[in-house]
């Protein structure tokens, strides 16, 4: 379904993706780790089409999607959230989904609206309160529903648990694993919460100082040497 | 609903019958009034870019000045009826807009530095291009509005009515356009334009729209100007006045209201011209600076917002409600 071949950007003289190659197929949870500053949601970005990668390409469902607009993948079905939620900050949230599946399916179809809100438990707040009015997890769902209103076949999650507490952490798990089960989307998932990920993902792939260093069943993964080296000793370090 | 339907009634009611009813009589001031309209139908084209584009412009001059030739030679020229002369009009100065999109690129004071220097490359064109403009010479003798079944519109109260209902129908058309699905957009696109791009917004096409439907706009009101003077030059038609008091009276009413901008420029305007002026002949604009000034420190949201200040003191308009006005 997604296929990135070689991915490189630079920032100055950084180099935040050095020549990353994955590929995610239909249906597929993977989750992307790595230290701060490795480049996961530079990737998300290039993904998005929020950044544009100085070399490689870009393929999904069999189309080269590398010169294509962040709206335009959108519409093609690449739905995404961000790391600090973005809401439509004067919309209500209702409003929020209502234009995500306008612009992002063409449609607009209001049971469905509804039923993501049901998903999300923000049915009580859809129609009466400002997105900003929001607390931080609720804001965290207003982004994941955001993204499932464009009816997303690819949906990239950037650390949606984030700032959660315990309860609110597991809640959120199921509530992903409900939206997979549902939805059937493809899911690519940043988290830092190794015990979410080993959860969640089948298969992990991580990255370190903008390249991939290790792809595979999360127990693999987090017990090569490199990505101990890399990913644990730095969470520790923090 | 029914409630609003007939304030509705009563202000076409008012504004239709009993203004030109009351001042018809007074010449010079039914004349102030169609001024003060124009201005305050670019005061709402200019608010609308702001407000729903989020784009600063300090050259809509431009639009209004190519609104005001096109129409005019139009008619001049190609033998145009003016009805069709004053869409025209807006559809060119909405063609003049496309030079104005690679600057759409460009964030807060840079867009509005961009248009404003594109505002005098258009007069240097007006003032250059002497077979088809006369150049500084200007452009007299510019056909009256008609007479239709026997009412003259070319009179004061029918400059007055003509420019009232295009005021009227670009407000419409701007509370069509805010109540989208494009509209909500667009509110939603100034505060993450990532955001939105992100759930398959095109940004990028949705400002260039409105910048489009504001041109066209002021570029109507350009050519409403032309038939009702009789006469074109290029100082006049690109004058930065053209800019300067639209923004005054947008700020002034409220740019992020449809009602503010044409409140404002109505106040603004007859204030101006009839109280300032008289008392200071020379400079009474210094007073209208002063004035806005005050406003932005005390009521950034404008004359209105003081109003519904009020109102919410007295336990009135929720804000929800007051916000959409």
């Amino acid at each position: 379904m997604l296929e990135l071949r070689d991915i490189r950007v630079r920032f100055g003289g950084l180099h935040a993706l050095d020549g990353v190659s994955l590929s995610v197929a239909a249906g597929e949870i993977v989750g992307l780790v790595g230290p701060n500053g490795a480049g996961k949601t530079t990737l998300f970005d290039v993904i998005s089409g929020t950044v544009r990668p100085h070399r490689g390409t870009l393929h999904f469902e069999n189309a080269d999607i590398s010169r294509t607009s962040a709206y335009q993948r959108a519409r093609r079905g690449i739905g995404r959230t961000f790391q600090i939620p973005q809401p439509m900050h004067t919309l209500t949230v209702a409003e929020n989904l209502t234009v995500a599946q306008r612009f992002g399916t063409g449609q607009v179809n209001p049971n469905t609206v509804a039923e993501i809100l049901d998903l999300v438990e923000l049915t009580d707040r859809a129609s009466r309160d400002a997105a900003s009015e929001l607390s931080l997890a609720e804001l965290k769902a207003l982004e994941v529903a955001k993204a499932l209103a464009t009816q997303p076949r690819l949906l990239l999650l950037d650390e949606v648990l984030a700032g959660l507490e315990a309860s609110g952490k597991r809640r959120f798990t199921k509530l992903l694993a409900d939206i997979h089960a549902r939805y059937k989307p493809a899911i690519l998932i940043i988290e830092h919460d190794i015990e979410t990920i080993s959860t969640l993902c089948p298969r992990t792939a991580v990255l370190n100082f903008g390249q991939l260093i290790a792809d595979g069943a999360p127990d693999v993964v987090f017990s090569q040497p490199d990505v101990v080296a890399s990913y644990t000793g730095a969470v520790h370090d923090a | 609903m029914q409630r609003r339907a007939l304030i509705g009634i009563a202000l076409a009611i008012v504004l239709y019958a009993l203004v030109p009813l009351a001042f018809a009589g007074n010449l010079y001031l039914m004349s102030m009034i169609v001024a003060a309209l124009t201005i305050g139908g670019v005061a709402l084209a200019w608010a609308l870019l702001g407000n729903l584009g989020g784009l600063v412009s300090f050259g809509h001059a431009a639009f209004f000045g190519v609104g005001s030739y096109a129409s005019a030679l139009l008619v001049m020229k190609a033998g145009w009826p003016i009805g069709g002369s004053l869409i025209a009009g807006g559809v060119c100065a909405a063609l003049a807009a496309v030079l104005v999109l690679p600057a759409l690129r460009l964030r807060g004071p840079y867009f509005a530095l961009a248009v404003l220097a594109y505002a005098h490359i258009f007069r240097i064109i007006a003032t250059e291009w002497k077979g088809l403009t006369n150049g500084a010479g200007g452009i007299g003798n510019i056909p009256r509005f008609p007479v239709v079944f026997g009412y003259d519109f070319a009179s004061k109260t029918g400059g007055y009515w003509i420019v009232l209902s295009l005021v009227l129908a670009f407000a419409a058309i701007y509370a069509w356009v805010r109540d989208s699905h494009a509209g909500l957009a667009l509110r939603a696109m100034q505060h993450s334009e990532d955001a939105t791009r992100a759930v398959g917004v095109n940004s990028q096409f949705l400002k260039a729209l409105m910048l489009f439907l504001s041109a066209f706009m002021t570029g109507v009101m350009g050519a409403f100007n032309a038939h009702y003077i009789n006469f074109l030059e290029p100082d006049y038609a690109f004058s930065g006045l053209w800019t300067m008091l639209p923004i005054v009276a947008a700020i002034f009413g409220g740019y992020r209201t449809i009602t503010g901008p044409l409140i404002g420029a109505v106040v603004v305007y007859l204030l101006d011209q009839l109280v300032f002026k008289a008392l200071m002949p020379i400079g009474h604009q210094i007073v209208l600076g002063a004035l806005l000034g005050a406003m932005i420190l005390f009521a950034p949201e404008g004359l209105l917002s003081l109003f519904r200040r009020r109102r919410l003191q007295q336990g009135g308009v929720p804000a929800a409600a007051s916000r959409n006005a």
